[in-house]
């Protein structure tokens, strides 16, 4: 996927290395573009509380989706004693439409790696974890490769730069579904069980990899570490949001002139993002719908197009942030028949350690299929609502909590056109079969 | 009371007097039954019971539904009574090993499907043997072993997964449930061709849920399945958003342009066919 330029004005800190330095070449070159600068800078003369503080300041938040502050997560890990604490990083990219923590990955290894040392070093963790999906065979061998350069430059192994600290660090290609991507059953894989989420609390920073504190992070999410340490959380925080403050990677795919990934500030609008980023709706075409957070994302109408890139303002209309993909809709799609088939992914891909999710997650690809094909029954609406309601009720994890997220607001904004699958039984975009299409609504 | 009392001849029998006595004036447990009728469980099944319809005539058609979802395979078709009418036989379940051999359903001379016989065939515990040994008998490195032993035997036999439970000490059904929630982890055996489809939004606009119903129709299975004739496997693949005018299509790993629904359902019924040539699409 195409790296595409950021909106006028976005630093540029997560995308600011890539290019300059060649990924396979030696550590050298990295040296060169300004990787492990920080780490040489700050391991010997900072710290731990200091870096733990300035991450706290800065007021990161993780770029996994939930959005959690990640310099309480730190802390909440750092507080808790046990003999060995871990660091992982969760670089699995579940979403299957997105690839911007691979391109990270796979263009800035160095990045993550440093990142992760700082992470380690600031909660006094041991070991630490970089989780590659198993088959994104780039990304695992570049950032092994980046992690044996730092150990022959002594930048992690035992007794780094002479601070006392052992930091050890492993990448695994971890194999798995979807679901793999969340944090408990990304712990439960790396320790070789059955790739089931687990109750929280306790959290992973309390108990997580072989009941040790552990803190997960994004690979995004560690990457920005390294500049927070280099240039100041004050310099971060006037970045985007304040409550949210620093930059992401976005993708934009779909029915736009330029699908792409690009860095942007968060806080700033959706709408405006599809202009700058992707260049527009395709000629002919006419937006319709953005699907925003992957395949539990939301479905937001042009006119909710204002909503700012925040895990809050997006939570208020029904969409996540989750992976930072957005998929443009034109007119030529169904909503009704996209927002079943997300079900249907999400029901495909369930562990099923939640019935709710197991069985209602089905129940509700169902009720969209029925709807999809002209069979509804007149009780399938209020079902529909009854349903998810209880599955986001029984959430054990993020893909059950956000997997009724693109019928919920497919019925919340095009309720026109739902109102025509349910009751109608005809598809005004002409995409379902069986139904009566709208006379001239499908060119 | 186990002190110089219990010595005291006649003691038992008081102790035992005294029960009585407590029992005499505790409420009475029996239900007057015609009068009064106990609340069931919901749940509770009891004795299976012929139902008859208005003009008395049996309504069991002896299909051996019951005798077939039966799971210890005690129930039993057979026998007429005085007005020669079919009844159920069932019995306690000590014998039921003996009875799967003589069920209803073997003797009734239709071919029985019989996974439980099939899955346990033996294997040469050779290569896994070796496995165990070089992966140290450590049930914190079941995957590897699960993939390794899958690359061995080229699927996960069932034999394999109870000879590693034993040797590592890991519970049988913990494995099985490693062995089942990783997608890549298979228990059919033999190579089969792979058609992966593309799930993600992306694709989903562009039309891969059609092309995916077409899949599973002419494979007659749903994504992570095989085919009944274990000829091709549906699997997911992923685009990561790349897709930009059709939905991806994989054959065994290689992306296969212009795929439509109807391209999409004839590819996968001439591999099943036997007669795909891979690449030329």
């Amino acid at each position: 996927m195409e790296l595409r330029r950021s909106p006028k004005g976005t630093p540029s800190i997560l995308l600011s290395r890539v290019g300059l330095y060649d990924p396979d070449g030696p550590l050298a070159e990295a040296h060169r573009a300004g990787a492990w600068t920080t780490w040489r800078r700050t391991a010997p003369t900072v710290s731990p509380q200091q870096i733990l503080r300035a991450v706290t300041e800065s007021g990161l938040r993780g770029r996994g989706g939930a959005g959690y502050p990640t310099g309480d997560k730190w802390r909440a890990c750092a507080d808790q004693p046990a003999d060995v604490r871990y660091v992982v990083a969760n670089g699995f990219e579940a979403d299957p439409g997105a690839q911007g923590d691979r391109t990270l990955m796979e263009r800035d290894p160095h990045a993550i790696v440093e990142g992760l040392a700082l992470a380690a070093f600031a909660v006094g963790a041991s070991r630490g974890y970089i989780c590659v999906r198993a088959g994104n065979d780039v990304a695992f061998r570049r950032l092994g490769a980046a992690v044996r350069a730092a150990e022959d430059a002594g930048y992690l192994g035992s007794d780094v730069l002479g601070t006392g600290f052992d930091i050890h660090v492993e990448v695994l290609a971890i194999p798995g579904g979807m679901v793999v991507g969340e944090e408990t059953v990304l712990l439960r894989a790396i320790e070789n069980k059955r790739a089931q989420p687990d109750q929280r609390p306790p959290y992973p920073s309390r108990r997580g990899l072989w009941d040790r504190p552990t803190v997960v992070n994004n690979v995004e999410t560690l990457a920005l570490v390294p500049w927070i340490v280099a240039n100041g959380a004050a310099m971060f925080r006037d970045i985007g949001d304040n409550l949210n403050p620093g930059t992401t990677l976005v993708q934009i795919t779909g029915a736009v002139k330029r699908p792409g990934i690009a860095e942007v500030r968060l806080g700033t609008a959706i709408g405006p993002l599809v202009e700058q980023v992707a260049g527009g709706v395709r000629a002919g075409s006419r937006l319709k719908a953005v699907l925003v957070g992957g395949p539990g994302g939301g479905f937001l109408p042009p006119d909710r197009l204002n909503t700012l890139l925040d895990p809050l303002a997006l939570a208020e209309v029904g969409a996540i942030w989750g992976s930072g993909a957005m998929v443009v809709a034109d007119e030529r799609t169904c909503l009704v028949e996209m927002a079943t088939l997300m079900e249907r992914y999400l029901s495909d891909e369930s562990c099923g350690k939640t019935i709710p999710c197991r069985i209602g997650i089905r129940r509700l690809y169902e009720i969209g299929s029925r709807a999809t094909s002209g069979l509804s029954r007149p009780t399938d609406p209020q079902l529909l609502l009854d349903l998810a309601a209880d599955v986001r009720d029984g959430a054990l994890c993020g893909l059950e909590y956000c997997a009724p997220n693109p019928l919920l607001t497919g019925m919340r904004y095009f309720a026109q056109e739902f109102e025509d699958h349910f009751v109608g039984g005809s598809c005004p975009a002409g995409v379902c079969t069986p139904l009566r299409v709208v006379a001239g609504a499908a060119q | 009371m186990s002190g110089p009392l219990a010595k005291l001849p006649g003691w038992g029998i008081a102790k035992g007097m005294l029960f009585t006595l407590y029992r005499f004036f505790s409420p009475k447990v029996t239900v007057q039954y015609p009068e009064v009728v106990q609340e069931i469980s919901p749940k509770h099944r009891g004795r299976l019971i012929l139902l008859y319809d208005e003009a008395g005539n049996l309504k069991c058609e002896t299909c051996f539904q019951c005798a077939m979802s039966c799971p210890i395979e005690i129930i039993d078709m057979g026998g007429v009574d005085t007005k020669n009418r079919y009844h159920v036989h069932w019995g306690p379940a000590e014998q039921y090993a003996e009875r799967r051999e003589e069920s209803p359903l073997r003797r009734s001379g239709r071919p029985v499907p019989d996974r439980s016989f099939q899955a346990w065939r033996s294997i040469d515990l050779g290569p896994l043997d070796r496995i165990l040994v070089e992966e140290d008998y450590d049930p914190r490195r079941m995957l590897r072993i699960l993939e390794r032993t899958q690359q061995a035997y080229d699927h996960l036999p069932v034999a394999a997964l109870q000879h590693i439970s034993h040797a590592t000490g890991a519970w049988y059904s913990e494995i099985y449930g490693i062995a089942t929630s990783y997608p890549h982890l298979r228990f059919e055996p033999g190579r089969v061709a792979e058609i992966g489809i593309c799930r993600c939004p992306t694709c989903v606009m562009l039309g891969a849920g059609r092309v995916r119903q077409a899949l599973e129709e002419a494979l007659a299975t749903e994504v992570g399945g095989v085919s009944p004739d274990g000829a091709v496997r549906l699997t997911g693949v992923e685009c990561g958003g790349e897709s930009q005018n059709e939905p991806l299509v994989a054959l065994d790993g290689q992306t296969q342009p212009g795929m439509t629904a109807d391209r999409a359902r004839e590819l996968a019924t001439s591999l099943r066919a036997g007669t795909a040539r891979p690449g030329a699409a």
